[in-house]
């Protein structure tokens, strides 16, 4: 039994470490088109058809908060993420929310359908309880995009700790940032790279891949082995809403999990002015064939 | 020696003359080196031919072009269909590998060092005109050069950009064919660039193209595998943590390893094949002469290659690699969850393929102008060009019914455009989106299931679609050319016999006289009869054929020529389709589901096949027009055994190839006991027939095929099993907390046998297992509904038993996670009748006609079939 706990409480931390939290203050959900759909899955639009004919315009992108996206439905999420390019690969420490999917009933969707009563079936942890430890524990991620490599902040670590899932010494010290302020616990490396979106295949997304993390440098068995092949075989992929803004995708095994959103509010000031003006940015992955609109204020 | 070829250039010169490809294109300069024939810089949009250089990769095409006597149509669109991947080279590199999950291994297939034994592993054919680096006259020195592949005609261009951006695709510079008359988009040349095609260059595998990679690093490449020359540190094996039984990985799982190429595939790749004619002495080192473009490759492994780079003891390897050499399931990427490889059909005398008119096909066709208001999703015209417009519509139309059941049947252009989806093309933009994923058991997401692939859509977004729509004229006359023309027995007995003495004659009446030799006097003329009388109602495309099914006696002449195409009037198969039940073979390739509606190729079936009735006789879904299988051509029977949709008809055929990793034969036999399903012992194990194509071990194979065919008492049942456990995780794990390199959770291992039967590929490639979670939930939230609606489907008994069961399952499962299998193993009629989309098992049954017939007309009939 205790063996079991212990299980459930790694599970439960893990998940929300290496993915991204949520956010209850905002009560509206942004303002952008989306195309109707129904509640089976072949109701649901085809994504070129959507973006041909729903193209988000810059004005759209910039009603998308981190607050706000976790108050739809998980297709009105699946329907932004589609019309995002992945943008350019980010650089240095970036905030983290995550925010878990969620059906047309508006409760979660895993309790939709599992209602707790099949949980060795699917997923046996609740969603709501992963949303408050990701609150607590896990703080953001940090891009080192010449490397293609990135670290995931962790700001607490006595849980973990605490659950024997740490390994320190002296030889091996634990990585550590400051951001504003405050320290930071640097874990779970991942491999950077554009690569192919599990949701939407006509433009590649920038993939956070932790398969081969024990290949990277500052890997450290415990914890960070717990994300990789061997582990949860966890696989993030993200697009940009706006400079600053990321929707991101979490996977378990390819099975999707979680959204999460990373923001970084010093870029998103930085590239306002020119990315509303214009609606373009660096684009470090492929981009498809389909013609995309731009759609700005002066356009 | 065989490179000296490309370098003599007058032969380009006769090559085009013969041709009329343009007598004002510049001819060919005498040994010039081959760099010189690169493009220096991209044509213009609707340059002319003569503007365009020459490749020296090329040059053997129309060479062969030439002795085919293929016209400027014909020639372009073999060049097509030899080389265009269409975009596909971004699906064998990354779309397979990181959205469906599947890991190939190029380097396994490829490799220079393997050449001699990539025929036997693989059934691919060799390229003739590449080198193994380091042989004599081969331009590359080592195989650092060519990071291990072998070098090919173009890589003297190619490997210049491997790491960098830039490279021209030499279909840049592809000669086309003169738009054809009164085309609907014409006169003008508004086609799309031929860069689209994109061709490439060889990887020393025929219809397997490779592309410079510019987002390869060298330095990394050779830190991780130790020389450029050698793929070995991004293939190896490793192991899995903890020991626990699971698959091995490798770095090919690492989608942040750029290879130095992307690979893509032609339609060749399957397609091309040897010529059964002119037969290579040494299949590892064919010349261009023995090379064809349409009968289909008979050996290809295309299959075991698309999951060469997955651990044996993965669900992805088991699933895939059970096609016999040969076929293929062309609906296991696009996956309708119904396991059911078929054979590469044989394209021959397709002038005289029968068509069925009056169908009902919904499709789009060509127009000049969209009416107002505007409505893209029933008329649309390409952006900046004059009139190249297309309007969706539904009409009566005469098809051509193509696929085993007949599926593909809105026309021949579109046919052929889909075997670019079968090959990858397209994916990203129009396609992937598409298909349904396995994990996905969520009935209110994407991804639950199927929905329709759009062609408005993907020639909108798919400049690779319009690149070989607008070429598919071509290739359907390639289709047509003499290249297809029958390749009979008495002729390709009399091409062996002119190699040793030009001047041999073997004609007809020889071919009579040596059958009638081996089969009994007149069994020629007696086997017609035979024929006629037993197998012409569903074997004859001649009309009068019909009245057989009453009964009526017609006389029937096989051999008749076409005044018209100048080849056999018949056929020899109506097309027409025939419920499986009736003919009673392996019947899962006729539920193939991807042309229903709602599914991912509907667009590409007629209404009026959806509108066939269902077979009453089979028990599994079979409802959208499914359950039928076509009555093909026996044409050059000799030369295509073993036979039915899957090659499982006939021995057994394999490669025996040196490395014993890729024997797949002998990984995978095939024949069991018929009461448990059980491999038969290796001493009880008939051996397989080792890979010939020459014409007399073609006429061998056949000969034991049709001995199986005519006898079917005396078949030993096959079946393809589960040769080891299968280990597979479904969702995530959980840390054991004191063990640190266990990892505890949701590992499932299927064995290969459960209660003392073995468990075939098919029972968890059919396993409908969404419907089965689905109907899991709903006992637990909604019993009464479920049981209501099993009654209905199963009976009121029946149902009430399932329903009960899966009730019970939910329990099981609740108190222990992992116990699925267990459950299902007390269980096993839910998985292998209830939720599965297929049953069958055994799969050279069936076809049993003329089993009745006496030993002599047997004979007559093998007899009779081999001259045609």
């Amino acid at each position: 039994m205790q063996k079991r706990a212990i299980a459930l409480l790694a599970a439960a931390f893990l998940a929300p470490m290496l993915f991204g939290c949520t956010n209850k203050e905002d009560k509206n959900p942004p303002a952008v088109r989306f195309a109707p759909f129904g509640e089976g899955y072949a109701t649901k639009p085809d994504f070129a058809q959507l973006e041909h004919q729903f193209p988000l315009s810059v004005e759209e992108l910039y009603k998308i908060t981190p607050k706000n996206l976790a108050l739809l439905n998980q297709e009105e999420v699946d329907q932004i993420y589609a019309r995002l390019s992945a943008g350019p690969i980010p650089d240095g420490p970036y905030e983290g929310d995550l925010f878990f999917p969620k059906g047309g009933s508006g409760k979660l969707r895993l309790s939709e359908i599992a209602g707790g009563g099949l949980r060795g079936l699917l997923v046996n942890v609740a969603g709501t309880k992963l949303d408050l430890i990701g609150e607590t524990l896990w703080k953001g991620k940090v891009f080192y995009r010449q490397d293609r490599l990135l670290r995931n902040r962790i700001e607490d670590l006595s849980a973990l700790k605490a659950a024997g899932l740490v390994e320190e010494s002296a030889e091996t010290p634990l990585q550590k940032i400051t951001v504003k302020g405050k320290d930071q616990w640097l874990l779970f490396p991942a491999r950077l790279y554009c690569g192919q979106s599990l949701l939407d295949g006509r433009r590649e997304s920038i993939i956070i891949d932790y398969a081969f993390t024990d290949q990277l440098p500052g890997y450290r068995k415990m914890p960070d082995m717990m994300g990789g092949r061997d582990g949860f075989a966890i696989r993030d992929e993200i697009r940009m809403v706006r400079p600053g803004l990321y929707l991101g995708r979490a996977y378990i095994d390819r099975s999707f999990v979680v959204n999460f959103v990373l923001y970084n509010d010093e870029v998103a000031e930085a590239a306002k002015a020119e990315f509303q003006k214009t609606g373009a940015v660096q684009e470090d992955c492929w981009g498809g064939t389909q013609a995309r609109a731009v759609l700005t204020a002066t356009k | 020696m065989r490179r000296s070829l490309f370098f003599i250039a007058p032969v380009i010169v006769a090559g085009v003359l013969a041709l009329g490809l343009g007598a004002n294109r510049p001819s060919a300069q005498p040994a010039a080196p081959l760099a010189a024939a690169a493009p220096a810089e991209a044509p213009a949009p609707g340059a002319t031919p003569a503007s365009r250089p020459l490749h020296a990769q090329d040059i053997p095409y129309y060479e062969a072009c030439a002795r085919e006597g293929l016209n400027a149509s014909e020639c372009a669109g073999r060049l097509i269909w030899f080389k265009a991947t269409a975009g596909n080279d971004r699906f064998h590199t990354y779309v397979f590998q990181q959205r469906v999950g599947v890991l190939i291994d190029w380097f396994r297939v490829l490799r220079a060092d393997q050449h001699g034994d990539r025929f036997k592993a693989w059934g691919a054919i060799n390229d003739p005109a590449c080198c193994v680096p380091g042989s004599d006259n081969c331009p590359a020195k080592s195989l650092d050069e060519t990071y291990g592949f072998e070098w090919c005609p173009g890589d003297e261009e190619l490997l210049k950009y491997v790491g960098k951006t830039g490279y021209q695709d030499p279909a840049c510079d592809f000669q086309d064919a003169p738009l054809k008359d009164g085309d609907p988009h014409g006169p003008k040349d508004q086609r799309q660039t031929a860069c689209d095609l994109k061709f490439g260059t060889s990887t020393g595998a025929l219809g397997i193209r490779k592309f410079p990679n510019p987002r390869f690093n060298r330095e990394q490449w050779v830190a991780l595998n130790g020389s450029a020359g050698t793929w070995d540190g991004y293939s190896r094996k490793i192991a899995a943590a903890g020991g626990s039984g699971e698959p091995a990985k490798s770095r090919l799982l690492d989608g942040s390893v750029e290879p130095p190429f992307l690979i893509g595939t032609s339609c060749g790749s399957c397609h091309i094949s040897f010529d059964p004619l002119n037969p290579p002495d040494d299949p590892a080192n064919p010349k261009w002469e023995n090379i064809k473009g349409l009968l289909g490759n008979q050996y290809t492994r295309i299959s075991e290659i698309m999951v060469s780079g997955m651990a044996t003891n993965t669900l992805e390897w088991q699933m895939f690699a059970h096609a016999r050499p040969g076929a293929s399931d062309t609906s296991a990427i696009p996956t309708d969850q119904v396991n059911n490889p078929g054979t590469i059909n044989p394209l021959i005398n397709i002038a005289q393929r029968p068509v069925f008119a009056n169908e009902a096909v919904l499709k789009w066709r060509k127009t000049t102008s969209c009416p107002e208001p505007k409505d893209e999703a029933s008329c649309w015209c390409e952006p900046g060009r004059e009139g190249k417009c297309w309007k969706k519509s539904l009409e009566k139309e005469t098809v051509h019914h193509i696929l085993k059941g007949g599926e593909d049947s809105i026309g021949a252009l579109e046919a052929i455009q889909r075997v670019y989806f079968n090959i990858g093309s397209c994916s990203e933009q129009c396609w992937v989106n598409h298909l349904s994923d396995l994990r996905q058991v969520d009935p209110q997401q994407r991804g639950f299931g199927q929905t329709p692939f759009n062609i408005g859509q993907c020639r909108r977004d798919c400049p690779n679609f319009r690149a070989i729509e607008d070429r598919l004229p071509n290739i359907l006359d390639f289709f047509l050319s003499a290249e297809a023309h029958a390749t009979d027995l008495q002729a390709a007995r009399e091409t062996m016999k002119q190699r040793a003495n030009p001047a041999a004659i073997y004609g007809f009446k020889e071919l009579v006289a040596d059958l009638e030799k081996e089969f009994g006097k007149n069994s020629v003329v007696r086997g017609e009869k035979v024929f006629t009388e037993n197998c012409a109602r569903c074997h004859s495309s001649e009309p009068e054929a019909a009245q057989l099914e009453t009964g009526t006696a017609v006389n029937l002449d096989y051999r008749k020529v076409n005044e018209t195409s100048r080849i056999r009037n018949d056929w020899l198969g109506n097309e027409k389709p025939t419920p499986v039940s009736e003919v009673g073979t392996f019947r899962c390739r006729a539920l193939h589901s991807n042309h229903m509606a709602g599914h991912v190729w509907q667009e590409y079936g007629s209404e009026t096949l959806r509108a066939q009735p269902r077979d009453p006789n089979i028990k599994e879904p079979a409802d959208g027009g499914r359950g039928y299988y076509r009555n093909i051509s026996l044409l050059n029977l000799w030369a295509f055994a073993p036979f039915m949709h899957n090659n499982a008809l006939g021995p057994e055929i394999c490669g025996n190839p040196e490395h014993p990793e890729n024997d797949f034969y002998a990984q995978r036999p095939r024949y069991v006991d018929g009461s448990n399903v059980k491999l038969l012992p290796p001493e009880q194990q008939p051996g397989c027939v080792a890979y010939d194509p020459s014409v007399e071990g073609r006429f061998k194979l056949y000969k034991m095929s049709m001995e199986e065919l005519l006898n079917p008492a005396k078949r030993i049942p096959k079946v393809t099993l589960l040769n080891q456990d299968v280990s597979l995780r479904v969702g995530p794990r959980l840390w054991d907390g004191t063990d640190k390199e266990k990892l505890l959770g949701f590992q499932l291992t299927i064995p290969s046998e459960i209660d003392g039967r073995g468990v075939t590929a098919g029972t968890l490639g059919n396993f409908q297992h969404k419907a089965f979670v689905v109907d899991l939930v709903q006992s637990k939230f909604k019993p009464e509904e479920l049981q209501a609606r099993l009654a209905k489907q199963y009976g009121a008994e029946e149902g009430a038993k399932i329903a009960g069961d899966l009730k019970a399952i939910t329990g099981e499962i609740a108190s222990q996670p992992n116990g699925l299998v267990e459950a299902l193993k007390k269980r096993p009629y839910l998985v292998k009748q209830v939720y599965s989309s297929c049953t069958a098992e055994v799969e050279n049954e069936g076809h049993r006609f003329g089993e009745d017939l006496p030993e002599s007309d047997k004979k007559a009939l093998i007899a009779f079939l081999a001259t045609l």
